[in-house]
């Protein structure tokens, strides 16, 4: 799904000059960790259904650290379920992306939190 | 087959155009009647928990894994690419996730694992679950599987 997000945002028309990857929360937190300090971080996509740690863990346990603080986080689900997306929005990501999804969709969600960033 | 089968069948079909449509710009039609092309080296399991139980698998060639791993990605894929994986594992996610949003509140209300994906086929597989069918489908030429039991 990584590949499939990189390549959507592509076709979006974004310049992506780094994309640092992680296979699930506890790496993308530690890879947060590892790059406290950096403001180059743009934009954090994450996916809400993974293994060891999920997205919403994810979301939980950055809010509680404090990593990448003001940085625009949008999830990616395949749970269009109005729970998960409170909870989601309680922890911090200010939109998702529901799979199945077009490049154009991935656009209009990204683009606007890019610009107010 | 019963109502609640063939509405089970009508939202697979339909989860599955969508997500072949959508994501790799290619229709995707179901095979009617015996049809017996799928080997089905690759399967991709996820299973279902809360007000419904159940699983999805999807089972593929390893050439078909291959063409649709490609038409997902954009990139061509290697021999034994552990992208082919991957994708086929994510397609099942898609795939069981949209069926999962079609169904009616409560049944709706039930989480899908992370897609377990082996090379073991589906040779002895026997599903747990009361209600079980399987499908195939065919994009340009290329047949794939999916069992749904719940």
């Amino acid at each position: 799904m990584r590949k499939v997000i990189e390549r959507a945002l592509r076709q979006a028309g974004l310049e992506l000059s780094e994309v640092l990857q992680a296979s699930n929360g506890e790496e993308a937190l530690q890879t947060l960790r590892d790059n406290q300090g950096s403001d180059a971080l743009a934009l954090i996509l994450s996916d809400i259904n993974m293994p060891v740690m999920d997205g919403l863990q994810f979301l939980e346990a950055r809010k509680q650290e404090n990593l990448a603080q003001g940085v625009p986080v949008v999830m990616i689900t395949t749970e269009g379920n109005e729970s998960f997306v409170l909870r989601a929005i309680a922890a911090g990501a200010q939109g998702y992306i529901c799979k199945p999804f077009t490049a154009e969709q991935v656009k209009a969600r990204v683009l606007p939190l890019l610009r107010a960033a | 087959m019963s109502n609640t089968q063939d509405e089970a069948v009508t939202r697979l079909d339909s989860a599955v155009a969508e997500v072949f449509e959508t994501m790799l710009e290619r229709s995707c039609d179901p095979l009617e009647g015996e049809v017996d092309t799928v080997e089905g080296r690759i399967v991709a399991r996820i299973q279902f928990t809360g007000a419904v139980d159940g699983e999805c698998l999807l089972y593929a060639s390893q050439a078909t894994a291959s063409v649709t791993a490609e038409a997902l990605l954009g990139t061509p894929s290697e021999p034994h690419d552990p992208m082919v994986d991957d994708a086929i594992g994510e397609l099942c996610n898609m795939i069981a996730g949209g069926w999962k949003s079609k169904l009616a509140s409560p049944d709706s209300n039930c989480s899908i694992s992370t897609p377990a994906v082996t090379r073991d086929g589906l040779e002895g597989y026997q599903a747990k679950f009361g209600t079980k069918f399987s499908r195939k489908y065919s994009f340009q030429g290329n047949v794939f599987g999916v069992v749904l039991a719940f």
